[in-house]
């Protein structure tokens, strides 16, 4: 009952094609891991958090290097699995997923730099939300950025209709 | 006739290496003419006395010619020699290529002193020199664009040749090698300048035929600063890349570079909120969707139409809590909708939802979504809490602010309402 590969353009090697593959096979191996009935609270939350990481990851490593977001997200998974396995490594580990709280920070940013060059406090915010923006010029960072818009739609996409195939199958 | 006897023997020191084109030039125009020069210098005057003796016909033969190419270019102060005023008639070839040579290079610069026409023999000597060491080569072609260009056009070669001609003479008659030069420099600067038509920089004759600077001015809109230049390909790019992303992004009929981007922010991160919220949703079996899709739903569908807001569900820790923070809106509606339908509408859109019946929320969100949303489960009420997410517009995510959760819920169609049940959706 699966239609998606009734929508991949080239079914042989399309962003979208790899993608649903690798996403697919890290799901099969979580639910494998993690029975769902039989979860605690934390035990959802922490498959949350894994099934986000692994559609993430899914999509860079199917980017691979050829972008520069993808290639920051991947160096930013590998130093985190490094930390967490323990070793003290001298990567420095970049910002987590989630958006940490500087939204109090922002706004008075955002008060002091609206009169002048506005366009610098967009950019700014538009780095910290795509990876591996703190590094690239204006020109590359709006490359990037549609690059990385392509690639969320396309992830959202697969990920509901996953959803919808589910809820169908129920 | 003394002075001329010195600068003859000054000459002769200073020709050594060029003395060689006349033994050259002897042997290869063979042996018919080798008599005739032969017998002609035996009888005809010298106009200098030489340095050797002239009784001999054999070994003196070739001093006396010798002598006499080095007498050739002072015998003429005024205009070009003539092949008949030099007595060597041996030398006939040479001088009338020289001879035509220096008529063309007075021809086209005019030639002034002794000095300089001195200057300018020497040069055609070496050219001729060349030219022939070429032509025995075998080069023929680029010996007469040597031989031609080295004088008139060909600039630099003149000024090779100049220099070359600078170490031939050495420190005794700079100045004159320098009026020379100037003076060729000048022709060949105003040459330039007549052949590109640019306005020439005044008083550089030494430098202008190594490197004519033309100033151009700049055209409106076209800045010959680099500087400008690179701003300016910088300023084409980033528009062109707003361009693109201005398609990607829904809404983005902003032509403000500003709110355009902050629609792009927005977008971004409302795309990351869905990436969460349907890994959320995306637990594996399908028996526990419905519960925890219940139980984080409300929360997850209220944040996700703020857009840019945070999510605030730690989905596992607020379990037991949403649960009955949901069910606790829903009694309140359904309180509040027994007293007074208006205030059940605030209660709501006070916690950012609203009321709506079921089947304009199902219009809604087909009419918005692309119809490949199977979605819409019409089952009956007495299923229990049914909560169904269903964001409109199958394809792609639509922006925020039409994310539509249908509640069936018993418990509501007992609250009050009569018929079908009431859906909560996000305006």
């Amino acid at each position: 009952m699966m239609n998606t590969p009734q929508q991949v353009k080239n079914p042989s090697s399309s962003l979208k094609s790899r993608f649903i593959t690798r996403f697919l096979g890290a799901l099969t191996k979580i639910t494998a891991e993690d029975p769902i009935s039989s979860s605690s609270p934390t035990r959802i939350f922490q498959r949350y958090r894994r099934i986000k990481v692994a559609s993430n990851k899914s999509m860079a490593y199917s980017v691979r290097s050829r972008r520069i977001w993808s290639r920051a997200m991947l160096s930013r998974f590998r130093s985190r699995r490094s930390a967490f396995s323990g070793r003290r490594s001298s990567v420095k580990t970049t910002n987590c997923t989630t958006s940490p709280p500087p939204a109090l920070i922002k706004v008075t940013i955002n008060e002091k730099k609206t009169a002048k060059g506005g366009l610098d406090m967009q950019t700014d915010e538009l780095r910290e939300l795509v990876p591996g923006g703190e590094a690239m010029d204006v020109c590359n960072l709006l490359d990037e950025t549609a690059h990385y818009i392509k690639c969320l739609t396309t992830q959202v996409q697969v990920m509901r209709k996953i959803v919808d195939f589910y809820h169908l199958s129920k | 006739m003394q002075p001329c006897s010195r600068e003859m023997q000054a000459m002769n020191s200073l020709l050594n290496p060029t003395q060689q084109i006349p033994l050259q030039d002897l042997q290869i125009n063979g042996n018919s003419h080798h008599h005739q020069q032969i017998h002609v210098p035996s009888s005809s005057q010298f106009q200098y006395p030489t340095p050797t003796s002239t009784t001999h016909h054999d070994d003196s033969f070739l001093e006396q010619i010798l002598s006499s190419t080095t007498s050739f270019p002072w015998s003429d102060e005024t205009g070009p020699p003539k092949p008949e005023d030099n007595n060597n008639a041996g030398f006939n070839y040479d001088e009338m290529v020289l001879a035509s040579k220096l008529r063309q290079h007075q021809i086209n610069g005019g030639a002034a002193g002794n000095p300089f026409s001195a200057m300018k023999m020497m040069l055609m000597m070496q050219q001729q020199q060349q030219q022939q060491q070429m032509m025995l080569a075998g080069r023929p072609t680029v010996a007469s664009s040597a031989a031609g260009g080295g004088i008139t056009t060909n600039h630099q070669g003149g000024e090779g040749s100049m220099q070359a001609l600078y170490n031939v003479f050495g420190d005794g008659s700079l100045h004159g090698t320098m009026q020379a030069k100037s003076f060729v420099g000048a022709n060949s600067a105003t040459e330039m300048t007549q052949s590109q038509g640019s306005r020439p920089t005044a008083g550089e004759a030494v430098t202008a035929p190594e490197k004519p600077k033309q100033r151009v001015r700049a055209r409106r809109g076209q800045a010959t600063d680099p500087h400008s230049i690179a701003e300016r390909l910088r300023r084409v790019r980033i528009a062109e890349r707003m361009k693109a992303l201005q398609e990607l992004v829904p809404n983005a009929n902003k032509t403000d570079k500003a709110s355009m981007l902050d629609e792009i922010i927005d977008y971004v991160k409302f795309l990351q909120l869905q990436v969460k919220v349907l890994s959320m949703s995306r637990l594996g079996g399908a028996a526990a969707v419905a519960p925890l899709v219940s139980e984080g739903g409300g929360d997850c569908i209220q944040t996700s139409a703020n857009g840019g807001s945070h999510p605030r569900n730690s989905n596992g820790d607020q379990t037991p809590s949403a649960n009955d923070r949901l069910t606790m809106t829903e009694h309140q509606v359904a309180k509040l909708m027994e007293e007074d339908m208006g205030s059940a509408m605030q209660y709501l859109q006070g916690k950012g939802l609203c009321l709506m019946p079921i089947s304009l929320a199902t219009a809604i969100s087909t009419a918005t979504s692309r119809s490949r949303n199977p979605m819409i489960n019409h089952e009956n009420p007495t299923n229990g809490s049914h909560l169904l997410i269903q964001s409109s517009g199958g394809d792609g995510p639509s922006s925020p602010s039409m994310s539509v959760l249908t509640v069936q819920s018993a418990t509501m169609g007992n609250g009050g309402l009569e018929g079908g049940a009431a859906s909560v959706s996000k305006p």
